[in-house]
């Protein structure tokens, strides 16, 4: 189980380690395509999976013959799925240049491979022209990006006038979560990095959106967290080895989601969508 | 209303338009005959449920040979006749009527004094049986001898040796377990042939065995499960569950099976209205599937979840669910929750199935040809932990998955002949017909073919 020529590697995420910028979004990347980390997440890569997916199109209002572009799109599920059920454009940019390869194969044998495309590409320098999309999408990547103020001005740039921006993340409030749950592993999870709901809408505002709409998903946000755990203890009593380099133990990761569902089920911890207009 | 099917009259067994209708959230058959009045049963007791696992079902597979004609039509013409939509996982063989037991419940209306119609096959009878489901089947991969009880019979050994000889993988013996605590020698015996006992086992309370099976038997099963634990002989616990009775035991039987060397998986059946049963059962009060299931999770919530249960999808998916769990002494995982087999075994919403070699893995362990342990079961869970990315060498941990089955068999008052129609559990008879188990034992076929064999091979005979 390789974390990936390119990339520092799950082994990065050793207790305690602080990652420059660019280290912090290779080893995002790495991490979302490595085998096991895919398999613990459920092949859902965020609460909800496809469900979460096709509510937050809905909420933007995205409509067949718009322009989307997916930022972190990951294996492509979601810009797949917006091409085949919405009949849209679709343009997937992300990090990983394995994944884009993996994401170009899966549009085509969906049948979307011609409205479908994918680019390698960073969040926050955007391979695309001014004002070309309709609706842009970040599904649970926004909380990892290091530069998040940067990231929202790409996603203005790249939206047309009275396009909208399409975001589920996980939402935390600062400062109340447990030690485990925040550095640069947590980052990775999505879990360290992520910011309070009315830290999202700032952050929005003070980049030139006005927000419409929000919805939290406090049980998928759950529910996701609760596979997790059972695919874990699964591991466990197995016999499972870590990957190689992986920064925690299964007991350590374990205890990890155990403190997360607890969180979750204080209210300190979730999972929102946020709909926002140019 | 959720469907509209046929029945019978429970009475005088003539078919009956029937409607399914959702009541109190329960779904319940109806029909009405002109003679006898109207009739009706629970037959899922969650309605929603009933509703959502329709999509568990797996088109059916043709036998290799059926052996009767349409005539009267469904369900008058079994055999395995032209009308049935489904070849047969597992095939059943009652050896005997004869017992040691004078159980209140016992569907097969056996027991231990003058057996009217009784009978006892002859090893040559059970030959040619096994040989009709060779050719029915095959490669027939499950049989189970049953009774009566079959372990009284003096050749069973040799009966179950030719069951073995004839290649099928999984040969059970369906038995109350007083001859494997009395017989030392038996429990060897079996391990030697290689037989899986499926043993009666349905519950602790001295109230509860002695309502379903007349007297205390807890001492005996342990013995027996010591003397197969010693011997190496494999054992899924079979309890028959009756509302009011054991239901609150389904919990503590699933721990004690986990945690015991020799149980490798648990059979729950609610109690069928056929043959002999509790002369207050209320039709509309039956246990169904759904209920056991509810009351295991009830019971062992650290362990299961409802939806840890999926439909076996080769029956009619409200018959059987079962699960798998991954248990190291400590920490116990059901297979669903690590693999998503509802993806792979739902053939009607037709979502994206990931890997066929696994949908194929999964088809053999969620079916009625599988008992936990066994070798078939072994190499699928192996074959399934292989596509979660497991090192080969924990595949052996994973192949010793336990299984949990949950088994409603219908009756004269639950009898759906479109369900029936895709029965895969048939008793093999000694003319060499399958006849589908539900319709056995709820048209008429049993009271027919005993006393055929009662002429034919009295009690006595061959003892």
């Amino acid at each position: 189980m390789s974390a990936g020529a390119a990339g520092p590697g799950l082994a990065s995420l050793a207790d305690g380690a602080k990652l420059d910028d660019e280290s912090l979004k290779a080893c995002c990347a790495d991490a979302y395509a490595n085998p096991a980390v895919r398999w613990l997440l459920g092949e859902e890569l965020h609460p909800g999976g496809a469900a979460t997916t096709r509510r937050t199109l809905e909420l933007a209002g995205l409509r067949a013959g718009e322009r989307l572009l997916d930022v972190a799109a990951g294996s492509g599920a979601s810009a797949i799925l917006a091409g085949r059920e919405l009949g849209v454009e679709a343009l997937g940019v992300e990090y990983g240049e394995g994944a884009v390869e993996g994401a170009r194969a899966d549009a085509a044998a969906a049948g979307v491979g011609a409205s479908v495309g994918f680019l390698q590409g960073d969040a926050e320098g955007l391979p695309v022209e001014d004002g070309s999309f309709d609706v842009v999408l970040c599904e649970c990547s926004l909380c990892t990006f290091p530069d998040k103020a940067r990231a929202v001005a790409e996603f203005r740039r790249a939206l047309r006038p009275g396009g909208r921006l399409a975001l589920s993340d996980v939402v935390a409030e600062a400062g109340t979560l447990p030690p485990q749950l925040s550095g640069a592993m947590a980052t990775v999870a999505c879990v360290g990095g992520a910011l309070p709901l009315p830290g999202y809408e700032e952050l929005l505002t003070a980049g030139g959106f006005s927000v419409a709409r929000r919805e939290l998903l406090g049980e998928d946000a759950d529910l996701f967290a609760r596979g997790i755990e059972e695919r874990l203890r699964g591991a466990r009593l197995l016999g499972i080895a870590p990957p190689e380099g992986a920064p925690l133990g299964i007991e350590q990761a374990i205890e990890a989601v155990r403190l997360a569902r607890r969180a979750i089920a204080d209210g300190l911890l979730g999972y929102a969508i946020i709909v926002a207009e140019v | 209303m959720l469907g509209a099917t046929e029945s019978i009259c429970p009475r005088c067994r003539r078919v009956l338009d029937a409607q399914l209708v959702e009541r109190a959230g329960r779904v319940v058959l109806r029909r009405s005959c002109p003679d006898h009045g109207a009739f009706e049963a629970v037959v899922y007791g969650d309605a929603r449920r009933y509703a959502e696992i329709q999509r568990f079902d797996k088109p059916g597979e043709e036998p290799r040979e059926r052996q009767t004609e349409s005539i009267d039509g469904c369900p008058h013409d079994c055999g395995i006749c032209p009308d049935h939509a489904q070849h047969t996982c597992l095939g059943i063989i009652e050896v005997n009527t004869a017992c040691n037991l004078d159980c209140p419940i016992c569907f097969a209306d056996s027991g231990s004094g003058h057996q009217e119609h009784g009978y006892s096959l002859s090893l040559e009878q059970v030959e040619s049986m096994l040989d009709s489901f060779v050719r029915a089947e095959g490669a027939p991969e499950s049989v189970q001898l049953s009774g009566g009880e079959p372990s009284i019979h003096p050749q069973i050994l040799e009966m179950l040796r030719a069951a073995r000889d004839r290649d099928i993988p999984l040969v059970m013996l369906n038995t109350n377990g007083i001859r494997l605590a009395r017989d030392p020698r038996f429990a060897p015996a079996l391990a030697e042939i290689g037989v899986h006992v499926y043993l009666q086992f349905d519950g602790f309370e001295d109230s509860t065995q002695k309502a379903i099976r007349g007297r205390p038997l807890t001492e005996e099963k342990l013995r027996a499960l010591e003397r197969c634990a010693e011997a190496g002989v494999g054992v899924s616990l079979a309890a028959a569950v009756e509302r009011g009775l054991n239901e609150h035991e389904v919990g503590a039987i699933v721990r004690f099976g986990v945690e015991h060397p020799a149980v490798t998986g648990v059979f729950f059946q609610p109690v069928t209205h056929s043959g002999r049963f509790r002369p207050d059962s209320d039709p509309l009060d039956k246990l169904t599937n759904s209920d056991v299931i509810e009351a295991v999770a009830a019971q062992l919530p650290e362990w299961f979840r409802t939806d840890d249960f999926v439909p076996v999808p080769c029956c009619s998916p409200t018959c059987r669910s079962a699960t798998f769990a991954l248990y190291d002494g400590e920490d116990l995982v059901p297979l669903p929750r690590l693999v998503d087999v509802e993806q792979y075994l739902d053939y009607v919403t037709n979502r994206a199935v990931p890997d066929l070699d696994v949908r194929e893995a999964l088809e053999g362990l969620w079916s009625a040809k599988a008992a936990g342990g066994s070798a078939p079961v072994a190499e699928r869970l192996e074959c399934v932990a292989c596509a979660t990315a497991m090192p080969p060498e924990l595949r052996e941990v994973a192949a010793r998955g336990f299984m949990i089955v949950v088994q409603d068999f219908q009756d004269p008052y639950t009898l759906d002949l479109r369900k029936l129609r895709k029965c895969c559990v048939a008793e093999i008879v000694p003319d060499g017909r399958l006849i589908p188990f539900c319709a056995y034992n709820s048209v008429g076929y049993r009271e027919q073919v005993r006393l055929e064999a009662s002429r034919a091979a009295p009690a006595g005979a061959s003892r």
